[in-house]
Formats: structure tokens, C-alpha cells, sequence
């Protein structure tokens, strides 16, 4: 023990220093600022408690790490064959969780569950981008956000409803996606990222700055929510002689139906996002997606031609993007650039990267549990985003390969 | 027969024994949404300020009906996504008050909700016109709109000033730009030469290439719409640069904070005004309650907010009970006296008068009214 | 001269100054990226830190009662890039080590977390409201017709270009001629390659964190002090242009940082004086865009060989 001490002694003693040094302009003293004059005030405390938090943390961690180390973070998650046994069995318990849901969750749990869901289904097409091609794109919400506004806009200046904007909002943001796709795809890893993260800003600037178009940072409001054939969920017929969900079937107006209505639409869309990425995935081109992943240039030689098998990647991604668009703007009602920046593109990928990358089970749990996390912690306020970025680091740290890694489809050779 | 989702939900939440049990909550809860954390939580603090503050002296003196009024601070950060998350959560927990949104963009899309389910929304911020242009029946504002607000800086610059070249300049978000446009508006219509309009980025700092700009194009009048961070560089830059211009701006540069960045160069800075609630003698009890906290009252929001609270206190009494759809309809027909004022509300929301004041800013953070 | 060339010449100038801030923060991305191939995108952040404690020191001297202009600026770059450094060396050490080997997402990730993290850690303890800096150093020269337009060059802006080039100089001494210098160029070339012959990998590493955070710090401080307004989010905005800069110069070149934060920041001026301010973002992304199209590696970036 005396041993021990004297071994981790100074270099605690170091560390308590360190961290005097991180605290002490941040939490020790502030700026205050009365009546045009700058002045400081000093508070040891936090400083203080930190100190001596590090200082014990790093003097007793041989024992500490012996009792951690009985606990390992990522034995309690489950291991990648445990997950290819009971895929299946897994996914139809959350869809049967989420199916039954809405009837019994409160409505503020409902809303917070389609929000879920729309990253869902973004976190679903960025892993085919991510994930499975191994594109790493930065500027996914542009094709959010082109999603977005083709729904407003169409159904502004055309009046089209939103089941028949859905697939124009799916092919147009598909179409962008090539667009963009097709210049920059020969650039390799790191500078396609941040190429990609240009294209995202580009896109909600020109959004913003394009005023006749778009409404620039008025946005466009008033958009309809999405009818049960031709049914509206409203309190009153939005047009002269429509007719509403609740008149329709002689319930009495209840709020939390139209919400439930949009979190089975979002359910729905997001299940067909699953299933079509999951189909794709067992198709050639699903196939030449992760080959493409793994060697470009064992691809090459084989005869696939990367640029096209990359577009493809690239454009069905941005068509999911497109489609969480479309809904996202009917769930809102009103969007405008603000909804569109770079942290919702980080957040997206935080997903993807989360849930293990290619992991379509884990990119939907990293979804529900990236968008619970803030509900969870509003009691926490200004801690709430304090946690998020920690949490992101340390599982990073304890558990890289994300929640529910990928099975990568594998043979052995016989011994 | 015919199920309701309704009675499918009762059923199922009594099969799986999850229902929560009934609270026996006495008070009256009003929910204060803003920005808590994140970029503008500046501008959230002063709302959660002003509305803490009156529901704090309200209980003091005993609550309405005799009961207490709660506190429940939530957060939107000011993101629209944030603010549907929040208003449904408003309605969930039952609660009947909303104070807020700060933003604009946020305000609206939760407006939406509000109205839907019949909850009374009183925002102390939001200026935008077409938050209230929507026959909305549940939603107010204690704050005056862009396009009030506009006009009376249009015709200032145009009686007054008379600039020989004019440029207009914001910072491309809803708020800015809405009144820029005002603005320009006005100032054309009564033959003000504007020979610049244009948007800046939001968090630019360096304004120096438009500053040069502006210089070149022999501006002699700025007038700019947006918040005080920008307006603040883009004084002590121009002053540095030796472009000696007027400049104008709307209540949200009117922050001392405008002093803290642009120094000197705030001088003379004209800005519009709600006439100085915390500077009103009406008031002095109030401001020495918030100094007493160690809090600024003189922050564009923290009166209205106040007010807002205030508004739905009185109406409540008025009606007796906490019924929002009745307290709406009070509130549609009632005067009120509140820090910024005797106030009511048109068939829209809106405050049917709500003056701005045209003020002259010094360096030392004060304000005169402009002559 | 004529009254055009005037506004030309003071339009070059105001790109300059935005450039060379850039270009400081910018080298902190190219070191790091060159040696261990990670883009540190929680580097945004410790310039934002090192501005606040360029504030706190500022004023704490003033406190004090210290006027002399050159012993405040020297005791707060001194105490600035102390602070940075070891916010830059606990960086690498709790976020970026015990990632080391995992594919680069994983880290990515992690400093995007850490980037979160930073700046609401911030925001708890100094607040979200903007709190503004008094110039320091006011004043300037300025040239051109009495009656007509006058370019203006501040002395901030002189003391800018001049710290920047010093630094630049510095650091580029540092890395060609001693030691430490180069075993990082050493690990830039092959990491393995350099472990195996002896070189202490970590410390190296650590080193290009500590570096960079430094720089990061005057650039903080510089900034600090001619705009006048911090808050906990300009880490972000600033950290994007320099990365892109960073790119743009081609990442992993210490002089290709300095050549893409001008030439950023020449972007930028030039699209506000003769496009318009709103368009000016989308111009620099344009302009990042079109180069790694024409020269997918950046303007001095090495053209990197594909091994099999």
C-alpha cells in the first residue's frame, strides 16, 4: 500500500494540478459585469471539489480499477453473435413496443417517439451512406432540408397533398444527392467530409438568402398535416366542406389523435426505410457497397466502377433524407433554415456511429435513445447538453464499435 | 360500436396497470418556454426573469382564486423541433399558461399546438407579424409587432434625419429582416435614397469589408436590423475604420451589452424603444425588487414577461377560475395594468397599442428620448 | 491613386487580418490531422477558451493596475497559451489516446462530443451573454486624400499580421530544425514506422495538441481583442472556417494553412465589398468546393500515393 502511494503520489498531485489549471478560468472565476465595468469574481469551490475529486480518483486507481474492472461497460451490452442469433427477434419485439406505444404512453411521450422516429429514419439513410457504403458525409441535412421544403413548397404553390409530395420530395432530394454526389465522390475520405459538410451549409444558406423562393428566414408556415384518405386531423375542416377524422367517425375531437395519427406515419415510413435499406443490402449493389468499403482498389480490379457504386449509395441515402424531410414538415407545420444546421448533420452521424456503423438494429436504438437522452435530462437544464457530450465521448471510449456493432457476413476456413 | 383511440388507450392503460396516479395539484401552473441553454439564452434569461419574478409576488400576496401560481421553466433552445417537444409536453402535463416562445421561429410552429388544445400562450418576445396573422384564439403577445415598429423608425429617419444616402442592413433572420423590410419600406415611400440593403451572417464578427463598403458608397445613415452582438462590432469597427455615420436600430439592440462591446462608438446610436418600463417611476418598486435579486430589469423582455404573467393572473380572477378558453375570452375583453402599461388586446392577440419611442443610446449605456 | 484601387488596396487588408486569424487556428488542424490523420474538431473550442482567458487575464491585470500595453499582451499571451496547452494535452489524453487504432470515425465522433462538451462547460461557468473586451491597442495610420476615401490600417491589425508571421516562423523553425521537430515529422510520414526506431510516439502526439492549443490561444486572444465580443459559441463558426482552410491549403501543410486562411480570408472580403455580406459563406464553401475539385489533395497539399 505504502508502495502503491508512493508510486501513484506525485503523478496525482500532478493531475490535481492540471485540473486546478482547467477549472480555475472557467469555474473559478467569472466575469461580472455591472454597469459597464468589467470586473472578476472568484469562487474556490468548484475548483476545489474538482481537485480533490482528481487527486483521489487518480491515488487510489489500481484499487479502483480492480473494482471497475469486475464491472466492464461492454460485457453488459450484448456481443455481435449473440445479436445475429436473436435479430430477428429483437426487431419484432421494438416494432410490437413500438406498435402498442402510442395507446399507452402519455402525449408529450408520443411526440418525443415520432421525433425519435424521424432520426430513425435519417439515421437509416446515413448508415447506407456511412455505414455500409464507408462515405463519411457531414452535410446529410441538406438533403433533410430538401426533403423539407419540396413539401412546402409544392403543396404552397400547387396545393399537392402530403402523400402526393412524399415521393417527389423522395426523388427530388435523391436527385440532389447525385447532383452533389457526382463532383465530389472521387475525392477520398477526410476531404469528401468536409465537402460534404460545405454542400450542407451552401444549401440552408442559399435556403436563407433565396427570400422569393423559400421565404428565406421567415420560413414557410401553414403546412398541412397529412390526411387518412383525404380525412383531416383538425379541430375544423381546414377547406369548405372538408371533412374531418373526427366527424368522419363520430368521435369527439381529441388532440392526441392527430399526434398518434403522425407517429404511425412515421412509424410506417419508418419501416419501410428499414426494409428497403435492408433489402438493398442483400442485393449486388448492397453487396458492392461494403466490397467498396472495405478495398477500393480490390473493387477496381473486379470491374466495379466505384464512382457509379458510390452515387448509388449516396443518392438512396439522400432519398431517405428527403422522405424524414417531407414528414418532418408535417409534423412541424412551419419550417425555416434554422431547423437545418450543422449539429442536426452531427447528430445524425453521432447516431450512426453510436449504434455501430452498418448496425441497422443499433442505429434505431442509438436513434431512440440520442432523442430520450435530452427528455431524460431537461430536469438537468443547463447540464443537458453537458451530458450529451460526454456521453458521446465515453462511449466512444468503452464501447467504439457502437451500441449493437454490425456482423460483417464472414467465412472461416476449415482447420 | 365505436372505439375511440380515447377509450382504447383508457383500456389498455388499465390492463397494463401503467396509469399514472391522479395528482391532487392545487396550484395553477404556468409554464415560461424559452431558451434556457444554448445561443440565445441570454435572451431566455431575461423572459425566465421577468416571469419568475411576477409569479413570485403574486404568491406573495396570496395567488389568485387562492391558489399559488407555479413556476415550471421550460427549454426549446430556441429550435423548432425543441418547441413542438415542448408544447406537447405542455398539453401532456395538463398545463393551461404558457409564457413564451422567445423566438420566432419557435413561437410559431408551437402556437400551432397551443391554440389546438386550448391553451392560453402569451409571448413576451416574439415580434413577428404573422404569428397573430392566422386567426389564432388562444394566443397573444405582450410585446409589439415588427411592423408597429417598423414604421415608427421609418418615419423618424424620414422627418428627421432626411439621409442623403441610406443603406439598411440585418442579419438575415426572422426577426431582423422582418423589420429591415419594414423599414425600408417606409423610408422609400416617403423618398429616402437607400442605396444598400443587405444581410450579414449571424455570429459574423468581422464586418470590416462592409464597413469599407458603406464607406465607399458614401452612406450617411445605417439603419440595422437585428441584435446587439452584430450592431455592436459593426459600431466599434466603423468608428475604427473612420466611417462616421448615424446609426439606428430596433428594441433588440437596446441592451446595455451594446455599450459593453461597441464602447464610445455606442454614442448617439438611435434605437426604437417600448417607451423605459424600468426607468418608468410607476415601476421603482419592481426595478429595486429585481436589483434587490441581483437581476437586470432593464433587458427588452423581462417587462413584458412580467406582464404577461400579470395578464393571466388578472384574467383568471376576472373569470373566476383557471379555464383557458374562458380566460382567453376575458383576456380578448379586458384592460389590464401591468409594468409596460394599460393594455389590451385585439381580436388577434396583438396589444392594440403597444408605442415605441424613438431614443438617443450613450456610451455609458444610458437613453434619452430622441427630440 | 485612384479611389477604386484605394477601396481595393483597403479591402486586401481587411481579407488579410480575417486571414491570418484563420490561418492560426487553422495550423492546430493541420498538425494534428498530418500526424495521426484526425480531424480534431474540438480545436474550435480551445480557441474559444483561449479568448476567455485572454479576457480574464486582461482584465485581472487591469485590476491590478498594470497600463503598460506590451507587459499586458505578453503576460497574457504567456498565461493564455499555458492555460490552452494543457487544455490541449487533457483533450488528447481523456478523449483522443484510448481511441488510438480505432477507424477514424470513432474519434471524430468523440470530438464532436468533446466539442459539446467544451463549449456547454463553458457556458455553465462564464455564461451564455457575450461579454465584450476593450481595444487594448487603438489607433492607426491612415492613407489617401483628405477629402476622399481614406484606407485605414489599424495597429491591431499590424500586430496580427505580425504575430501571425512570427509564429508561423517559429513553428516552422521548430518543426525543420530541432529535435522534437523532427521526430514529428518523423510520425507525420509513418507513425509505426517512427515508434519502431525509438521515437516516443505519445509524446509526439502530445506535443501536436499542445502546439496547436497554443496557437489556437493567440489566435483567441488576438481576436479577443480587435473585435471585442466573445461568447461560447465562436469556437464553432471559427472552427469550421479554419478547417476548411485548413483544407483548402491542404491539410497536413503548415505553410498550406497559412496560404488558405489568406486565401479564405480574401474570399470573404471580396464577396462582401463586391457580391453581398450574405453570400459570403457560400462563396468560401464554393471556393473549398472548386479547389478539391481541380486539386483534390489542396492548394500545397501532398498528392497522396494509393497503396495496395
Amino acid at each position: 500500500m505504502d508502495e502503491l502511494l508512493r508510486r501513484h503520489l506525485p503523478e496525482s498531485v500532478v493531475m490535481a494540478l492540471v485540473t486546478a489549471v482547467l477549472t480555475i478560468p472557467i469555474l473559478g472565476v467569472r466575469i461580472h459585469i455591472e454597469n459597464l465595468q468589467v470586473t472578476l469574481e472568484g469562487d474556490g469551490t468548484p475548483v476545489y471539489i474538482a481537485m480533490a475529486v482528481v487527486f483521489l480518483v487518480r491515488l487510489f486507481r489500481a484499487p479502483l480499477s480492480q473494482i471497475t474492472g469486475m464491472v466492464r461497460i461492454d460485457r453488459l451490452l450484448p456481443s455481435s453473435d449473440w445479436l445475429t442469433r436473436y435479430r430477428t427477434g429483437l426487431l419484432a419485439a421494438m416494432i410490437v413496443l413500438a406498435l402498442i406505444w402510442p395507446f399507452v404512453a402519455s402525449r408529450g411521450a408520443v411526440d418525443i417517439a415520432t421525433l425519435a422516429l424521424i432520426y430513425v429514419m435519417l439515421g437509416l439513410g446515413l448508415n447506407i451512406v456511412v455505414g455500409f457504403a464507408g462515405l463519411l458525409d457531414l452535410g446529410y441535412v441538406a438533403f433533410y432540408a430538401v426533403g423539407a421544403y419540396s413539401y412546402a413548397l409544392l403543396n404552397q404553390h400547387f396545393g399537392l397533398s402530403f402523400w402526393e409530395c412524399l415521393p417527389i420530395s423522395i426523388v427530388l432530394a435523391g436527385a440532389t444527392g447525385c447532383l452533389l454526389g457526382f463532383p465530389v465522390l472521387r475525392l477520398r475520405g477526410d476531404y469528401l467530409a468536409i465537402v460534404t459538410l460545405g454542400f450542407g451549409e451552401i444549401i440552408r444558406l442559399l435556403l436563407n438568402n433565396l427570400d422569393e423562393l423559400t421565404g428565406g428566414p421567415d420560413g414557410i408556415g401553414n403546412i398541412p398535416k397529412p390526411t387518412l384518405f383525404g380525412l383531416e386531423f383538425a379541430r375544423r375542416a381546414s377547406t369548405e366542406g372538408g371533412v374531418t377524422f373526427h366527424d368522419f367517425f363520430g368521435l369527439r375531437y381529441d388532440g392526441a389523435d392527430t399526434i398518434i395519427f403522425l407517429y404511425l406515419i412515421a412509424l410506417l415510413l419508418a419501416l419501410f426505410t428499414l426494409f428497403v435499406s435492408n433489402r438493398l443490402l442483400r442485393m449486388p449493389v448492397g453487396r458492392a457497397w461494403e466490397a467498396l468499403r472495405e478495398d477500393e482498389i480490390a473493387c477496381r480490379s473486379l470491374g466495379l466502377n466505384p464512382t457509379l457504386i458510390k452515387l448509388s449509395a449516396f443518392s438512396l441515402g439522400a432519398s431517405f433524407g428527403g422522405m424524414a424531410g417531407a414528414f418532418f414538415a408535417a409534423r412541424q407545420g412551419f419550417i425555416n433554415p434554422e431547423s437545418f444546421t450543422f449539429i442536426e448533420s452531427a447528430i445524425v452521424l453521432a447516431i450512426v456511429v453510436l449504434g455501430g456503423m452498418g448496425s441497422q438494429l443499433g442505429v434505431i436504438l442509438a436513434a431512440v435513445a440520442l432523442t430520450a437522452l435530452p427528455e431524460v435530462a431537461r430536469q438537468f437544464d443547463e447540464y443537458r447538453m453537458l451530458i450529451f457530450g460526454l456521453i458521446m465521448v465515453l462511449m466512444m471510449i468503452w464501447r467504439p464499435q457502437g451500441l449493437l456493432p454490425a456482423t460483417r457476413p464472414r467465412m472461416e476456413l476449415p482447420q | 360500436m365505436i372505439l375511440s383511440t380515447r377509450s382504447l388507450k383508457t383500456m389498455l392503460l388499465g390492463a397494463l396497470a401503467l396509469s399514472p396516479l391522479a395528482q391532487a395539484e392545487d396550484a395553477i401552473k404556468i409554464a415560461v418556454v424559452g431558451p434556457i441553454t444554448g445561443p440565445v439564452a441570454q435572451y431566455g434569461e431575461m423572459q425566465m426573469i421577468g416571469a419568475k419574478m411576477a409569479i413570485e409576488q403574486i404568491n406573495a400576496q396570496g395567488g389568485v382564486i387562492g391558489k399559488q401560481l407555479e413556476y415550471m421553466p421550460m427549454d426549446d433552445v430556441c429550435e423548432p423541433k425543441q418547441a413542438v417537444a415542448v408544447a406537447n409536453q405542455v398539453v401532456n402535463d395538463g398545463i393551461k399558461f404558457v409564457v413564451g416562445h422567445l423566438c420566432s421561429g419557435s413561437t410559431q410552429p408551437a402556437s400551432d399546438i397551443y391554440d389546438d388544445e386550448g391553451v392560453v400562450m402569451i409571448t413576451p418576445a416574439s415580434t413577428n407579424p404573422s404569428i397573430t396573422q392566422r386567426g389564432l384564439k388562444m394566443v397573444f403577445r405582450t410585446i409589439g409587432t415588427d411592423d408597429q415598429q417598423g414604421p415608427v423608425a421609418g418615419k423618424y429617419i424620414a422627418e428627421h434625419i432626411k439621409p442623403k444616402q441610406m443603406a439598411i442592413i440585418h442579419d438575415k433572420q426572422q426577426y431582423g429582416q422582418g423589420i429591415a423590410e419594414e423599414v425600408k419600406k417606409t423610408v422609400e415611400a416617403a423618398g429616402v435614397n437607400v442605396v444598400l440593403f443587405e444581410g450579414v451572417n449571424k455570429g459574423q464578427t468581422d464586418f470590416s469589408a462592409l464597413i469599407t463598403k458603406l464607406k465607399q458608397a458614401n452612406v450617411d445613415f445605417v439603419y440595422y436590423g437585428g441584435y446587439h452582438p452584430e450592431l455592436g462590432l459593426i459600431l466599434r469597427q466603423s468608428k475604427e475604420q473612420g466611417f462616421d455615420a448615424g446609426f439606428m436600430g430596433p428594441e433588440g439592440v437596446g441592451n446595455k451589452a451594446i455599450s459593453e462591446i461597441a464602447g464610445p462608438a455606442s454614442e448617439g446610436l438611435l434605437v426604437t424603444l417600448p417607451a423605459d418600463f424600468s426607468t418608468n417611476p410607476a415601476n421603482a418598486d419592481l426595478v429595486k425588487a429585481f436589483k434587490d435579486k441581483g437581476e437586470d430589469p432593464s433587458g427588452p423582455f423581462v417587462m413584458p414577461s412580467y406582464a404577461a404573467v400579470q395578464v393571466i393572473a388578472d384574467a383568471i380572477k376576472e373569470v373566476g377560475a383557471p379555464d383557458a378558453e374562458k380566460v382567453a375570452e376575458a383576456m380578448h375583453k379586458g384592460t389590464y395594468e401591468t409594468p409596460i402599461g394599460k393594455i389590451s388586446f385585439k381580436e388577434n392577440g396583438d396589444l392594440s397599442e403597444f408605442e415605441f419611442v424613438v431614443f438617443t443610446w450613450h456610451a455609458d449605456g444610458s437613453k434619452t428620448p430622441a427630440q | 491613386m485612384s479611389e477604386t484601387s484605394l477601396v481595393l488596396l483597403q479591402q486586401v487588408i481587411n481579407g488579410l487580418t480575417l486571414g491570418s486569424i484563420y490561418a492560426l487556428i487553422a495550423i492546430g488542424y493541420t498538425m494534428v490531422y498530418g500526424i495521426i490523420g484526425m480531424i480534431n474538431f474540438a480545436h474550435g473550442e480551445v480557441y474559444m477558451i483561449g479568448a476567455y482567458v485572454g479576457l480574464l487575464v486582461i482584465t485581472a491585470l487591469g485590476l491590478l493596475g498594470i497600463t503598460s500595453v506590451p507587459v499586458i499582451l505578453l503576460l497574457t499571451l504567456a498565461v493564455c497559451i499555458l492555460v490552452t496547452s494543457v487544455f490541449g494535452w487533457t483533450l488528447e489524453r481523456v478523449a483522443y489516446r484510448p481511441l488510438r487504432g480505432n477507424p477514424r470515425l470513432v474519434a471524430l465522433i468523440s470530438a464532436i462530443g468533446m466539442s459539446i462538451f467544451l463549449q456547454n462547460y463553458v457556458q455553465i461557468g462564464q455564461g451564455a451573454r457575450d461579454v465584450a473586451m476593450q481595444p487594448l491597442v487603438s489607433g492607426g495610420w491612415r492613407f489617401g486624400p483628405a477629402n476622399g476615401f481614406q484606407v485605414y490600417l489599424s495597429y491591431m491589425q499590424v500586430l496580427i499580421a505580425v504575430t501571425t508571421v512570427l509564429f508561423m516562423t517559429l513553428l516552422t523553425l521548430f518543426i525543420a530544425r530541432s529535435r522534437m521537430g523532427r521526430a514529428c515529422r518523423a510520425c507525420a510520414q509513418d507513425l509505426d514506422m517512427a515508434n519502431l526506431l525509438g521515437i516516443d510516439t505519445d509524446r509526439v502526439i502530445s506535443l501536436t495538441f499542445v502546439l496547436g492549443a497554443g496557437l489556437a490561444a493567440v489566435a483567441g486572444v488576438l481576436v479577443g481583442l480587435y473585435y471585442g465580443l466573445i461568447n461560447p459559441f465562436i469556437g464553432f463558426i471559427a472552427g469550421i472556417k479554419a478547417f476548411t482552410a485548413a483544407v483548402l491549403g491542404g491539410i497536413g501543410s503548415i505553410p498550406g494553412a497559412m496560404l488558405g486562411g489568406l486565401v479564405l480570408g480574401l474570399a470573404e472580403s471580396f464577396t462582401s465589398a463586391y457580391l453581398s455580406t450574405e453570400y459570403k459563406d457560400v462563396v468560401a464553401f464554393l471556393l473549398l468546393v472548386f479547389v478539391l475539385l481541380f486539386r483534390p489533395t489542396g492548394l500545397l497539399g501532398k498528392p497522396d500515393v494509393e497503396k495496395v
